[in-house]
């Protein structure tokens, strides 16, 4: 999947018994594939699955201040009341924050403040890295569904779960309007809606983690969603010591020893989502994590 | 049109428990798109 | 790298999929649209089969099928183990154990007297099972012959009612079959694919032999195949091969086996007529040749005028057989529904000729139950020298037979069906049918105490059937 310009608009083509929808959002290529040959179905299909894409950035964006993110984000320790959507995100969230023991917790975000993953060998001092840690651990919000109370100085971050959730959402969307074979991908974060005509499976490929663009593996689907969590676009490199961006919000460094890539299968994006980066935070344990939840994972190191 | 259901035989041992009923029965025998696979039931 | 499955899911991905699933029905407005229901049920196992691509599937069955009045029954247990290639391979293995029992038409006619029989019961000095003729018969010596002082020669002799459809409650048969078969691309063809299978059975022994090619056209719209098959028989019955239209005698008889082979093709077409319409057409034609005759069946020669049993003779059918046949099923998509309609002419050089009409309805009554009631209509004309008896003094004709399954009859079958399917892999169904056949047993022409007797031999049938799937790494 090619790059394309942040701004571009939106374009249908053929792609091969398909007809593709692609456009750029969450800072990701996204396309919508439908197996169709009825031009009309497609496009109506891809706008659809367009503003679900951009409603939900637009809504939980860190970076917009008027986000709903944005709003908690600036309420300087004062209670905010979310919608349903929100409240039910958070609580997703509060429940992942459980399940995993504290490794996967949004109020890590702030850490972005200090670790800029560019490829560079920028690694923060371990003062700084102290001093922020103050700032982060879910068990430090208040949470009193409609109502959220950060202390101040902490912010949340859903870009952990956000593109995996719009990804189900949009394809959601495209069921009520076909029940044809569909397929959305938002950067590689994916799912499908059911096999394709006469039970064949969609084919996809699995990225490699080095920049020669073969693909590592070759995946067929037949239902659910894909996700993978990896490094290979943002990484620090430092002293041959390659840092992955997912970071351990207890320590407030990178994990460890995390493989360079995990692709997960599992019913829907949020739940592939959700073990792929929960994989990641295991570290060297990565594989046995997976291996003990019995989860269908590739991981790639 | 992907479903099991929607497949030409999705339950190949009862489609072939059918036909051995009939075809020992009667005297008209398969007319199906597979081939062979005889028995000698008289 | 490659991960295992494990059978169950570890706490924290029971409860992901828990939360995922509650978090995507919440904000996930509820509809009638089946995909998302799926998410309600966080007990659901989609089905995805990757990375690893391959896949494999296990189907069980049993069948256990019972006539009334102590005819046939068979229990037939089977398994078939599928492996999924990643390029769309296939390798199938298949095998099936079959035991018949029960009582059988020996082809005569009923009487308004006891009749006799005697059939062949191995001699002393080999491993006689008495068993076998405990079915309402009796071990006799055999009365020597001319110029023999004494026998040791045994038979078998059951003796018939009056008024009754004579049959012969011995047999008792186990047969084994195996299957195997593999599928695959090939360069620019859609599909290729070879088997066969071997088949055997205390008097009979079959194999069989198939090669297919399919190719697709329009998009996989369309797929025109052709497949070739072949099958090699060899009938050993018990008792030896009798010499057709020759008189029923207990002795020994020689040849002991007899063989027939077949080779025919199967023309085949399915479209995807709509999105929710599928047909299939084929054309099929077989070439018979050899040994076709049920060597335990005797045909009765009456008396001209009273209609009693004269003798009985062995019966004979043609060597050659040649037949064709037309098959249209389509299957229709009407969700929740799914219909099957299929329509079958038969036609054959023995002057058979039948018509085939099935329709079936799958219905989905949850996610994971669906029920299935279906019935089948059947009607054959008979063979052109299907006869219920002969008649003693007329000259013999070169071929006849008894056989129900040779004569005209009409047949419908009432199947419903229900099926399980908890998870994406599994399905556990139940199917129970009853089968019925109807004919003419009054023939007008029929002589003497014949007019008081019910001439037609066919049957009903009950049958239940079983079966599992389960698909896996």
């Amino acid at each position: 999947m090619a790059a394309r310009a942040a701004e571009s608009p939106n374009n249908l083509e053929h792609s091969g018994t398909d007809f593709l929808f692609s456009f750029h959002a969450m800072a990701t290529p996204c396309e919508v594939r439908l197996e169709t040959d009825d031009a009309d179905l497609a496009k109506a299909a891809g706008h659809a699955v367009e503003w679900e894409a951009r409603r939900i950035e637009q809504k939980f964006s860190r970076y917009k201040s008027d986000s709903v993110v944005g709003l908690i984000n600036a309420a300087g320790g004062r209670e905010m009341a979310v919608d349903a959507e929100t409240a039910h995100l958070l609580n997703f969230a509060a429940k992942c924050f459980q399940v995993s023991n504290g490794l996967f917790d949004i109020t890590s975000g702030v850490l972005r403040r200090i670790w800029r993953f560019d490829g560079s060998d920028n690694v923060p001092a371990n003062a700084q890295i102290r001093s922020l840690c103050q700032l982060i651990g879910w068990q430090k919000v208040t949470w009193k569904p409609p109502a959220i109370r950060l202390p101040p100085g902490m912010e949340i971050d859903l870009g952990g779960l956000a593109k995996e959730y719009a990804v189900d959402k949009a394809l959601a969307a495209i069921c009520e309007i076909t029940s044809l074979p569909a397929l959305v991908n938002f950067g590689g974060d994916l799912r499908v809606s059911g096999p394709r005509a006469h039970g064949k499976r969609w084919k996809v490929a699995i990225e490699s983690v080095d920049a020669s663009g073969h693909a590592a593996g070759l995946l067929e689907l037949v239902d659910g969603a894909l996700a993978t969590s990896g490094d290979s676009r943002r990484f620090l490199l430092k002293d041959g010591v390659r840092y992955g961006h997912i970071l351990n919000p207890r320590t407030g460094r990178p994990i460890e020893h995390a493989p360079r890539s995990v692709t997960v299968a599992a019913a829907t994006c949020v739940e592939a989502g959700m073990i792929a980066t929960l994989a990641v935070l295991q570290g060297k344990g990565a594989e046995a994590f997976l291996k003990r939840e019995g989860a269908r994972a590739w991981c790639i190191r | 049109m992907a479903r099991r259901e929607m497949q030409l035989d999705p339950y190949p041992l009862q489609t072939a428990a059918d036909d051995h009923i009939y075809f020992s029965k009667e005297a008209s025998s398969g007319g199906r798109g597979f081939a062979g696979g005889g028995c000698g039931c008289n | 790298m490659q991960l295992r499955r494990k059978k169950r899911a570890g706490k924290v991905r029971e409860n992901l999929a828990m939360f995922s699933a509650s978090l995507l029905a919440a904000t996930i407005a509820p509809a009638a649209n089946e995909a998302k229901a799926q998410y309600n049920d966080s007990s659901y196992n989609n089905d995805i089969f990757g990375p690893g691509i391959a896949y494999s599937e296990i189907d069980s069955a049993l069948l256990v099928y019972q006539e009334p009045g102590g005819r046939v029954r068979a229990i037939e247990p089977a398994t078939d183990l599928t492996a999924h290639g990643a390029a769309g391979q296939e390798l199938n293995l298949g095998l099936v154990f079959d035991a018949v029992s029960g009582a059988t038409p020996n082809g005569a006619v009923p009487s308004d007297k006891i009749q006799t029989f005697v059939t062949p019961l191995k001699a002393q000095g080999s491993t006689v099972t008495v068993t076998s003729a405990s079915g309402g018969s009796t071990v006799i010596h055999l009365p020597p012959s001319p110029g023999e002082v004494a026998s040791a020669a045994l038979g078998r002799q059951y003796t018939v009612a009056p008024n009754a459809l004579p049959m012969d409650r011995g047999f008792r048969d186990h047969r084994i079959g195996f299957n195997f078969g593999m599928s695959f691309p090939l360069g620019g063809i859609s599909n290729v694919g070879f088997g066969g299978g071997y088949s055997i059975e205390r008097d009979y022994r079959a194999i069989t032999a198939n090669a297919r090619i399919a190719q697709n056209f329009n998009s996989d719209d369309t797929t025109i195949s052709l497949s070739l098959n072949t099958e090699l028989d060899s009938s050993f019955p018990y008792g030896g091969v009798p010499t057709p239209l020759t008189p029923m005698i207990p002795d020994w008889k020689t040849p002991s086996s007899r063989g027939k082979t077949q080779a025919g093709f199967v023309l085949g077409l399915t479209e995807v007529m709509t999105r929710r319409w599928l047909m299939q057409l084929d054309y099929s034609f077989d070439l018979q040749s050899g040994y076709q005759n049920d060597p335990y069946r005797v045909i009765s020669v009456v008396d001209p005028v009273s209609g009693e049993p004269t003798s009985y003779l062995y019966e004979n059918r043609p060597n050659n057989r040649q037949s064709q046949s037309l098959f249209w099923d389509n299957k229709l998509d009407f969700d929740p529904a799914v219909t099957d309609l299929s329509l079958r002419y038969f036609k054959d050089s023995w002057g058979v000729t039948s018509e085939t009409a099935e329709l079936s309805e799958r219905i989905r009554l949850a996610r994971w139950v669906y029920v299935e009631p279906s019935a089948r209509w059947y009607q054959q004309s008979a063979a052109n020298f299907f006869d219920n008896y002969l008649v003693s003094g007329q000259p013999l004709p070169a071929f006849a037979s008894p056989d129900p399954r040779l004569g005209k009859f009409t047949a419908i079958t009432y199947g419903a069906k229900v099926g399980f399917n908890p998870t994406g892999r599994t399905e556990l169904y139940l199917r129970g049918g009853y089968y019925q056949q109807t004919g003419d047993g009054h023939p007008a022409d029929a002589i003497g105490q014949l007019k008081q007797q019910n001439l037609f031999a066919g049957t009903n049938a009950a049958f239940v059937f079983l079966g599992y799937n389960w698909d896996f790494h």
